[in-house]
């Protein structure tokens, strides 16, 4: 037996939003605790870690942990239909297998679609020991990394105690944007040891694109050469993680 | 700004054509040339262009022995079946058969899927025979357009060659008509009258064509799956044979390749992205025309690329110094524009998409191609499909690192390693983009 229910759609539309930058099917735990994922885009740049504990719901029903895979574009189709202070009530349908989407507001409907079979892949946290962790606004870095898509398709991204430093280097165009320790962008800086990374930023710009909509502040850590860690800090409990791996050229 | 030719005294064109015994040709030919173009210059004889021959003269030889077949207002011949739909002038655009004026088997004259290995000679010989004519109709009112757009259309889904007989208004005139997206064809004139002899329909075509209801793209799909060459599809879906009955409407030859192309491989796109990823790097060839073909497949997510550089003398770079390299890609949730490198970019991706769906396999596949002089002139978008299809045929060398199948390649192709590398989007990513999972287990940080 399981169901959930959010008394505002708006907020599982975000989470599915944000799930769909990177993963297309995509299998959760349920748990007693809460639901969780953690899974990787198909080429394996990315990772997304999440989770919402039960308290974020309005009724959470879970009997015995268990996985369910699904479509997220064709969930996220269906949440699209729902209005702003609409609830949604996800159950599943033991017998048919069958995801049940009901959406009540000025008038209730009820979709069911397909559950698919779940990944039995564990996908683990990376190991990383990072020595910069900054604390930004996440409309300050959607705007960051709108600068340098200007100029180019990757950012390095380089950090020192006092200020946060992207720079793009395009084949005519270069950018670079400052994000000094303090400000209304960079709310806290922490610098073991002053590093530097570079990022694609398509993929940047879709997670803190989608991210921003279910976070106001985000909190990035990195090291030289390695993946970086985006924690998205949520309104109401929760978690909301991304792992992206660096490019390195080597020429 | 093209500068006629016909009455320059001094003309190589005229010289030679003044040779051949038929004095009505004269008449029927107009040679055109840019101002500072080096043809005037070379007449057919230095190759100053960069090409290893002169693509005029081959055209004109043609031309020749073909014009003397066609002198008369009135066609008689075998259609292959094959139609033209054109796009100047859209949606008014001019319809109707192409129709050589002999009587005999012709259906390999617009069957591409037969033509490979054959010389550009050939080719060039049966298309040039082709005549087309016109007739000029609104793409989406052709049902009401009377007996020429609907004979057009009733040929178009011929299972074989047809008897076809053109009353045409005037004698055939033009060039051999050249384009990179569609294979050549001969003289036009705007069509009096024609007449069909008998015909029968493909019966998997003739089903979809009367299914009001049934999607084009489902009858694209349905008749692939079934096993119906994609000339064959791409020539019902120009004459408007397919959707839903409110919205049928021609569709320009060229266009159609193109959307046939595309809405193939995309559904074979959603089959080879749910496969197991290949386990090594793998390198397919094939050689065809003077146009290389080097496909990397590596063992990642399905993503793609097509990547074609021309020679300084080819069709598409003839007055440059250097090789121009074009291309386009696309990462694992595909593309929603239209590519810049055109209809190439996607019948390659139909041919790698076959083979890995034979194979129920997924990989990143980078198509890398060089025109070198050899390729005088264009022949269309099936030169593309049949030659990777081709790739694909073969056994591909298998590499374990990526170093070592970019090596072998470098080998292969007159341009640098880096030259590829600096444009290919999808050779930087796979060189230099980390995958998050390198980094599960490691402990430690510099």
């Amino acid at each position: 037996m399981f169901k959930l229910k959010v008394s505002d759609a708006k907020l599982l539309r975000d989470m599915v939003t944000a799930i769909s930058i990177l993963v297309d099917e995509a299998t959760f735990k349920i748990e007693p605790e809460g639901l969780k994922l953690r899974a990787m885009d198909p080429s394996r740049v990315a990772m997304i870690d999440f989770e919402w504990p039960k308290t974020v719901f309005e009724e959470y029903v879970c009997e015995a942990p268990s996985k369910m895979c699904i479509n997220i574009s064709e969930l996220l189709r269906l949440l699209k239909r729902a209005g702003k202070d609409e609830a949604v009530e996800l159950s599943l349908d033991e017998k048919t297998g069958r995801l049940q989407i009901k959406i009540t507001g000025k008038y209730s409907r009820n979709f069911n679609m397909p559950t698919l079979e779940a990944s039995e892949e564990e996908v683990p946290t990376p190991k990383i020991t990072f020595n910069v962790k900054a604390k930004a606004t996440t409309q300050g870095l959607s705007q960051a990394i709108e600068d340098a898509q200007l100029v180019s398709d990757h950012v390095r991204i380089e950090a020192d105690t006092e200020k946060l430093v992207l720079n793009a280097t395009g084949d005519l165009m270069g950018a670079t944007i400052t994000l000094q320790k303090g400000s209304d962008a960079l709310l806290d800086l922490e610098v073991k040891e002053n590093s530097k990374a570079t990022f694609s930023l398509s993929y940047l710009a879709e997670i803190i694109k989608a991210a921003s909509a279910t976070s106001d502040i985000a909190t990035l850590e990195f090291s030289t050469d390695m993946p970086i860690k985006i924690d998205f800090q949520q309104t109401k409990e929760g978690k909301l993680t991304f792992f992206l791996a660096p490019r390195i050229e080597s020429e | 700004m093209p500068q006629t030719l016909h009455n320059a005294s001094s003309n190589w064109l005229m010289d030679m054509i003044k040779r051949s015994s038929n004095s009505a040709v004269e008449e029927s030919i107009v040679a055109r040339a840019s101002r500072n173009s080096p043809c005037v210059l070379c007449k057919g004889a230095r190759f100053l262009c960069g090409k290893t021959r002169c693509p005029i003269m081959v055209k004109v030889n043609y031309y020749l022995k073909s014009v003397p077949l066609m002198a008369s207002e009135d066609i008689s011949g075998v259609s292959p079946p094959s139609v033209f739909i054109g796009r100047i002038g859209y949606p008014y655009v001019y319809v109707g058969p192409l129709v050589p004026p002999v009587h005999e088997d012709t259906s390999l004259y617009d069957l591409p899927e037969q033509w490979f290995g054959r010389s550009i000679d050939e080719i060039v010989g049966f298309r040039s025979l082709l005549i087309r004519g016109k007739h000029r109709v609104h793409v989406e009112k052709f049902e009401q357009a009377g007996k020429i757009a609907e004979k057009t259309r009733e040929l178009a889904l011929a299972e074989n060659s047809v008897d076809l007989e053109l009353n045409l208004t005037k004698k055939p005139r033009g060039f051999l008509f050249m384009d990179d997206d569609v294979q050549p064809f001969g003289p036009s004139a705007p069509i009096r009258d024609m007449r069909v002899g008998n015909t029968r329909f493909d019966s998997r075509i003739e089903k979809a064509y009367y299914d009001t209801d049934l999607r084009a793209t489902e009858a694209v799909l349905e008749l692939y799956s079934r096993g119906v060459m994609v000339t064959k599809i791409q020539r019902a879906f120009s004459v408007g044979a397919f959707g839903i009955e409110k919205n049928r409407r021609l569709v320009p030859t060229r266009w159609s390749i193109t959307a046939v192309d595309d809405i193939i491989s995309k559904a074979l796109m959603e089959q080879v992205k749910t496969f197991p990823e290949i386990s090594e790097y793998r390198v397919y060839e094939s050689v065809y025309l003077d146009n290389i073909f080097e496909v990397l497949m590596i063992p990642d997510a399905w993503s793609y690329e097509s990547m074609e550089a021309w020679y300084p003398g080819t069709v598409w770079n003839p007055h440059g110094n250097s090789t121009l390299i074009f291309s386009d890609w696309e990462g694992n949730e595909g593309r929603t524009t239209y590519a810049q490198v055109g209809g190439c970019y996607y019948a390659a991706r139909l041919a790698v998409c076959e083979q890995l769906v034979k194979e129920r396999r997924q990989a990143t596949v980078i198509v890398l191609r060089e025109a070198r002089p050899g390729y005088i002139m264009p022949v269309g978008v099936w030169q593309v499909r049949e030659n990777v299809r081709n790739a694909m045929r073969q056994k591909p060398r298998l590499f374990k690192s990526l170093n070592e199948a970019l090596q072998f390649i470098s080998a292969r192709f007159e341009i640098p390693l880096r030259r590829w590398i600096l444009q290919s989007e999808l050779l930087k990513k796979a060189l230099f983009q980390k995958k998050i999972s390198d980094f599960f287990g490691k402990t430690s940080v510099s």
